[in-house]
């Protein structure tokens, strides 16, 4: 009996809030993940490309002869045979007012555009075969001059870095405000400084991977794509290959890791669905690690030119700002190469109240790999360049970097508030999370331990910087640029004849958990505990459509969707059970895996008779009775155009001075991303995000050489940030839910990468500052910080 | 890449000369030579196997010499293709010195790489190609030493 009662009581507790593990995590340990890269289907090849090994040049002959007498090898495809059949594509939007871009198609046309850009494909029966086939293929390409640099790509005279452009400016954009030269005119500070971010790139667990399967006697494509967007690709092949949409599904199963670097469309996908259009046989690519390194998309790549006005008391008056992005050759497809920069330019000093603001971005053409959206899309690079100069600032008065960011942030008492950079903030929460932060990290204390140690000569630093993250977007992102990308989710939620619960959403599963948390919400709506409510999603064919996994918005739209699917399906569940027990539906509720009493919470009927009564004995229902068990349900957001989010990170570091090598001790994270409805999965996604902000701050950098040729594009030789240099990253929280919506959930798998870098950053500069040395770089290298030092 | 470098030869210039131009010398000098062919007066055809840390390809190219000063410099240029592991050119200009009985030879090289081969071996590359640069003079500088000796002289068939 007691047992009962606990297991009552728990059931009764609701799950949103609280911590339960991922459910794809046993099955993943026990090596039972399936993922695109263990499909294997009946008559399937292996998919291997020839690249480019120039940056730019015109292709005078490939040679395939040797390359099809190759053992295995059942066809080489060149761009005279597969890029006929799919239309283009061109990766503008209308919403960025005269962008330009260069069309590209499968593989390259008489000129190849960056070193890894793909020529010629090879089909095998296994890709040993393949790649082995690959070393027949004889390229002649005529070597042309190569754009590398962004400031020389823009000289009148530089060369094109593609066909058909009449300058490398991709896109420029001006914000700003009326009064902003008078504010620096007036101002009794202007501290500025100019800064680099290196590129990196996502190097997830999983490369990128593909089946495609068509059925020619069907007419029947299915495509198995480890990506983020399933619904997104199934309308890019629908409408670049000419099939009907209904005729293309996109299954993504397990997928290992995305981080934005899977929203975007690739040469070799398109290769692969074209080659088995052609063939009527199943194509497998996946990526290796040293293909990935020169074909998935990189990020950042920014050069930025700020400075920032301040009166006497040290309040923000206004920010300049020039930031050029390098992007590549061609914007990407679908969501351009222009999204980072943009974001760059208007979140530039979002925690404050400053009021005046211009912001100037270019986006510029080179011949590298394409850069795009990669996880917190901008934020790193406006959250460092602010946050660098209020430490500049807060030096100059004599103002201790807590005492300046409590001096400028727009109060919590404040909102709704419109920044100088035209963002509409619902409620944030900026003066609770520095005092928490402050408690969290005992700031004085390590401020006294600071100052003692460096009496001894170790060099420590501590760095703060408050964020403000961009979540839940609506329309307004994509969609009004008229991108077939949906700001929508929905959810389709079946009670089972047994009494147990189904929902398949749109929401999409890299192994960040959106399965464990909708199962957590849907459980909660029908009163049965979330191992219960079997979750699918990653299938064009069995779920709803929408826009899945971008921009943090699975639990705050996804998980919406699921509430108002789950509440509905318990509005059809308590009016069926009012009919059978003559009830008002008004009195009953669902819990336990029940109909009770509302007011007594006394068992009325187990959920699996209405199962069984409902499937198997309709006719014992009344006559206008109505039988459903399942409920649909579509969201999109409205109200603001996005939930913001915010939070401040903190960094201590040690720095050698003789050696550049810096430690990094300590990382605190206070952060609001409204209802949190799994607090063992949200500190997952912000220890994650941190890990992916410091190792480009200190590690991660794709290095090229004077002619576009990628020096590093190995494991050997690329950097990513491991378990050993990581510090413990502690986490605090602030619940400011949005009142957008029921749930009241904004997303957070950006936060941590937003600002860890420049806390980072600012820690360096800090243990620095003694020498007078400063660094604005990043990744900050040893040689970086010898150099700031002037020892090299 | 730039790479330098000088090397005594125990032979004078014209011998130094002659043996620069010689198909059958070079063809023995190259690291991983594989076939040299003279397609002009001052230009070879080439097939060369490398390896630079992970990635070995034969690669096939053409040398030039040119801005020829007879007996005391010329500038050999090339370009390999090496399928997909990438390409490599450059250019050195080679100088002799006379000292007599030796020649000082002095060589100025500019080099690139670019495919899989500056991706991967970019580290490596510049000590692979020091090491070449001295399996070519160690090479050559035996062949010359050969020549040095006196030919056998034949018996006569009776």
């Amino acid at each position: 009996m007691t047992l009962q009662d606990t297991n009552t009581a728990a059931a009764r507790a609701p799950h949103i809030g609280q911590a339960h593990r991922r459910q794809t995590a046993r099955r993943h340990l026990a090596g039972r993940g399936r993922f695109v890269s263990d499909i294997v289907l009946p008559r399937m090849l292996h998919a291997a490309f020839v690249r480019s090994p120039m940056a730019r040049g015109r292709i005078v002959e490939i040679d395939t002869r040797d390359a099809e007498q190759s053992p295995g090898v059942v066809r080489v495809f060149t761009a005279r045979d597969l890029n006929p059949s799919c239309k283009p594509w061109t990766g503008t939007l209308d919403h960025f007012a005269s962008m330009v871009s260069a069309p590209q198609n499968i593989l390259a046309e008489e000129e190849v555009l960056w070193a890894g850009h793909p020529v010629a494909m090879v089909l095998a029966r296994t890709r040993a075969e393949a790649e082995d086939a690959c070393e027949l293929v004889m390229l002649d390409i005529e070597e042309g001059e190569a754009c590398v640099d962004g400031h020389a790509a823009l000289s009148g005279d530089a060369p094109r870095a593609a066909p058909g452009l009449d300058s490398n400016l991709c896109f420029q954009t001006v914000l700003e405000t009326m009064a902003v030269d008078a504010a620096f005119a007036g101002a009794a500070h202007v501290v500025e400084g100019d800064f680099t971010f290196g590129r990196h790139t996502a190097v997830t667990l999983e490369p990128r991977s593909v089946v495609a399967d068509f059925d020619a006697a069907s007419e029947q494509l299915t495509v198995h794509h480890g990506t983020q967007t399933p619904y997104q690709f199934q309308d890019i092949y629908a409408r670049h290959f000419g099939l009907s949409e209904s005729r293309v599904r996109v299954i993504a199963p397990d997928v290992g890791g995305s981080f934005g670097m899977k929203l975007h469309l690739y040469n070799e996908e398109m290769a692969a669905v074209a080659a088995s259009l052609k063939l009527g046989r199943p194509v497998k690519f996946v990526a290796d690690r040293l293909e990935s390194f020169v074909s998935d998309i990189h990020a950042r790549d920014h050069k930025v030119s700020a400075r920032m006005a301040l009166d006497a008391e040290g309040t923000i008056l206004a920010m300049e700002v020039d930031d050029m992005t390098q992007i590549g050759a061609f914007s990407t497809y679908p969501r351009t190469s222009v999204a980072e920069g943009n974001q760059v330019v208007r979140l530039m000093g979002a925690p404050y109240r400053m009021p005046d603001y211009r912001g100037r971005l270019s986006v510029v053409f080179q011949n590298k790999v394409q850069t795009s959206q990669y996880r917190a899309v901008g934020h790193p690079i406006a959250c460092a360049v602010t946050e660098a100069l209020v430490d500049k600032a807060a030096a100059r008065l004599g103002v201790d970097p807590f005492e300046i960011r409590a001096r400028n942030v727009v109060p919590d008492d404040a909102y709704p508030f419109v920044s100088a950079t035209g963002y509409s903030f619902e409620k944030l929460s900026h003066e609770a999370c520095l005092a928490k932060l402050r408690d969290l990290m005992d700031y004085d204390a390590l401020r006294a331990e600071q100052a003692a140690l460096r009496e001894r000569g170790i060099y420590r630093g501590i760095g703060i910087a408050p964020f403000v993250e961009i979540t839940n977007p609506g329309a307004a992102f994509y969609g009004v640029g008229g991108a077939r990308i949906s700001a929508q989710d929905g959810a389709v939620v079946r009670l089972t004849p047994s009494g147990e619960v189904q929902c398949a959403i749109s929401v999409t599963e890299q192994g960040q958990g959106t399965e464990t948390i909708i199962s957590q919400i849907v459980a909660d709506q029908l009163g049965v505990a979330p191992e219960q409510v079997k979750v699918t999603t990653g299938d064009t064919d069995t779920t709803p459509s929408g826009g899945a996994t971008w921009a943090c918005r699975g639990a705050g739209i996804g998980g919406e969707t699921a509430l108002r699917a789950g509440r509905k399906l318990q509005g059809q569940i308590l009016a069926l059970a009012g009919q059978i027990l003559q009830s008002d539906p008004a009195d009953l509720a669902l819990a336990d895996g029940h109909v009770v009493d509302a007011q007594s919470g006394t068992r009325r009927m187990p959920l699996a008779e209405i199962g069984r009564i409902a499937t198997y004995r309709p006719d014992t229902l009344p006559e206008a009775a109505d039988n459903s068990l399942t409920a649909a349900e579509h969201f999109a957001p409205s109200g603001y155009p996005f939930d913001f989010t915010n939070g401040i990170q903190a960094s201590l570091v040690e720095v050698d001075v003789e050696t550049g090598i810096v430690r990094l001790l300590k990382h605190w994270v206070v952060e609001d991303c409204g209802r949190i409805i799994n607090p063992l999965l949200v500190d997952e996604q912000i220890r994650g995000g941190v890990v992916q902000g410091l190792g480009p701050a200190l590690f991660e950098e794709c290095l090229y050489d004077e002619t576009g040729q990628m020096t590093n594009a190995s494991l050997a030789d690329y950097l990513v940030p491991m378990a050993c240099e990581m510090p413990d990253i502690v986490i605090g929280h602030v619940e400011t839910p949005t009142n957008d919506t029921i749930l009241g959930a904004k997303g957070v798998g950006e936060a941590g990468t937003a600002a860890a870098g420049v806390a980072a950053l600012n820690a360096v500069n800090d243990a620095l500052s003694p020498f007078k040395a400063e660094i604005r770089q990043t990744p900050m290298t040893p040689l970086r910080i010898l150099a700031a030092l002037g020892h090299v | 890449m730039e790479l330098e470098g000088t090397q005594e030869l125990q032979a004078d210039p014209q011998t130094v000369w002659a043996a620069l131009f010689d198909r059958d010398v070079l063809e023995r000098a190259i690291p991983g030579c594989e076939t040299l062919e003279q397609t002009a007066e001052t230009e070879f055809a080439a097939t060369v196997k490398l390896k630079v840390g992970p990635v070995s390809a034969r690669f096939k190219g053409g040398v030039e010499l040119s801005d020829i000063v007879p007996l005391v410099s010329c500038t050999l240029s090339g370009k390999g293709s090496g399928g997909i592991a990438g390409f490599a050119k450059g250019a050195a200009r080679v100088t002799l010195e006379d000292l007599g009985e030796t020649t000082r030879l002095t060589y100025s090289a500019d080099a690139a790489v670019g495919g899989k081969l500056a991706s991967l071996g970019n580290r490596l590359i510049k000590s692979t190609a020091q090491k070449l640069a001295g399996e070519f003079f160690a090479n050559f500088e035996a062949i010359l030493a050969e020549q040095a000796e006196p030919a056998p002289v034949p018996e006569p068939a009776e």
